[in-house]
């Protein structure tokens, strides 16, 4: 059957598809830390436009999102290969999101921990960095770990600009096997077996600091 | 000139550690504090008393700084604190909190350390060796390698003291140490502070413990409704209350 022959293909694209979705990940962390923070601020100048980027981000397609970057900013003299520009969309797009469960994990903190550190005199970034983030950052580990899930599915939408990731490496193998409904089916497989394996480690994640 | 500051900060030949004129404290509409004076000498253990609701808690935020002011000043020393730098501020005095806030993700040791290696930049085995010194104090040393949910709460609580005194404060506030412990652990933290006022160390103390207040107060403050309505020695405030409210409040909570 096409789909066993063509099943080692698409695991390369699973890989691919895993290493779009971490590095995406990584930038979203990195991003959403800062906005999440950036949201609590007092100073309206720092708050005001990372909710604007939070609401225009989670507000809009991560299709248009994607098309934009890599279709559109080559107008601006800004061109970007398939892979780079499909990790700025999905990094940019899931910092919205992840800077939303950061917020939600800061808040979760109780107020006097940050007053205890700030009385000991820690500045707010020492505090947040020694005090909150890490406490914060345990809490929201679940949330992380589901943003994960819904990133490695939204991937495959950076299969339209050429990016050869699981979705891609499939309609590949479809291209010359015509075989549509196996060959889909087992990319709808592939991404279930990672989605899948992933929730179990955040599930294993989540019981292991409950109980710690 | 530097011998005319330090002549202003002299009464009786005693230092002034704290002193605080006029002190305003809004919450929008709400005037929690309503102009409140009060003098704290070096080595004095000041207890203030009062009803809930009354600006005690709002006082001693104040005095850190981890409540802005609308009207009045603070002197650390003589400076206005608000010419200070608030981190340096903070470093110089103690602050110890109704829920201990420890730091729950880090040993005991981690959370007597943080703060002098962050701020004050001291090498870290100094700090492990100033936070021994401390927690033997308190009578906890055997607890350094715990986290602080391992803790009771009167453990807590004297750990939260410690961890102030990393800093070698010019002054220690407590902001109702004891009011969220069972009643049989309030006795070994108010011990440890008892012993802390023996040792010197310029206190002000918010509680509603009136065993603690007419034992280690060397001046009791009764604040109501945002001003200083009555102080004096222990005995004199306690025994023979001037002022209706003062009389009304100590009727009530005796």
């Amino acid at each position: 059957m096409e789909l066993f022959k063509n099943f080692p293909f698409l695991l390369l694209g699973a890989w691919e598809t895993l290493k779009l979705t971490a590095f995406s990940v990584g930038i979203g962390v990195i991003l959403g830390t800062f906005i999440g923070m950036g949201r609590l601020s007092k100073i309206k100048l720092i708050s005001y436009p990372c909710t604007a980027y939070v609401e225009f981000l989670r507000g809009t397609p991560l299709l248009v999102q994607i098309s934009l970057i890599y279709f559109g900013l080559p107008q601006l003299g800004i061109q970007l290969a398939p892979y780079p520009a499909a990790i700025l969309a999905l990094g940019l797009n899931s910092g919205a999101y992840i800077a939303e469960i950061v917020r939600a994990g800061i808040q979760s903190i109780p107020k006097g921990q940050y007053e205890a550190s700030r009385s000991l005199g820690l500045t707010h970034w020492q505090t947040m960095r020694y005090i909150i983030l890490p406490q914060a950052f345990r809490n929201i580990l679940p949330a992380l770990g589901n943003e994960f899930i819904t990133l490695t599915k939204d991937s495959s939408l950076a299969s339209v600009i050429g990016v050869s990731e699981l979705m891609r490496s499939g309609q590949f193998v479809i291209s010359r096997t015509f075989q549509t409904f196996s060959i889909y089916f087992g990319i709808a497989f592939v991404y279930f077996l990672m989605t899948f394996v992933i929730s179990r480690i955040v599930r294993y994640i989540e019981r292991r600091m409950a109980t710690a | 000139m530097t011998d005319l500051l330090r002549n202003e900060g002299n009464q009786n030949g005693k230092e002034i550690t704290i002193k605080i004129e006029n002190l305003v404290k809004r919450f929008g509409n709400l005037e929690v504090l309503k102009g409140i004076n009060l003098e704290v000498k070096k080595n004095e253990a000041i207890v203030v008393i009062g009803p809930s609701g009354g600006g005690k808690s709002t006082l001693l935020r104040c005095i850190n700084r981890l409540e802005e002011y609308q009207d009045g000043h603070i002197y650390l020393e003589g400076i206005d604190v608000e010419k200070l730098d608030v981190n340096t501020l903070r470093a110089r005095i103690g602050m110890v909190f109704q829920l201990f806030n420890l730091f729950p993700h880090m040993t005991v040791l981690k959370n007597l350390t943080l703060a002098p290696v962050k701020v004050k930049k001291m090498p870290e085995n100094e700090a492990i060796e100033k936070a021994k010194g401390l927690l033997a104090q308190v009578g906890l040393v055997d607890k350094m390698d715990a986290y602080p949910e391992q803790l009771s709460g009167g453990q807590k609580q004297r750990v939260a003291i410690a961890r102030a005194l990393m800093m070698d404060p010019e002054v220690m506030l407590f902001d109702e140490p004891t009011s969220a412990l069972d009643p049989e652990l309030v006795g070994e933290v108010l011990d440890t502070m008892k012993k802390l006022a023996e040792s010197g160390m310029t206190m002000i103390v918010v509680t509603h413990e009136m065993g603690f207040a007419r034992d280690v107060a060397d001046r009791i403050v009764f604040i109501c409704n945002g001003i200083v309505e009555e102080e004096g020695k222990p005995e004199e405030v306690l025994k023979n209350p001037q002022k209706p409210r003062t009389k009304e409040f100590l009727r009530r909570i005796l």
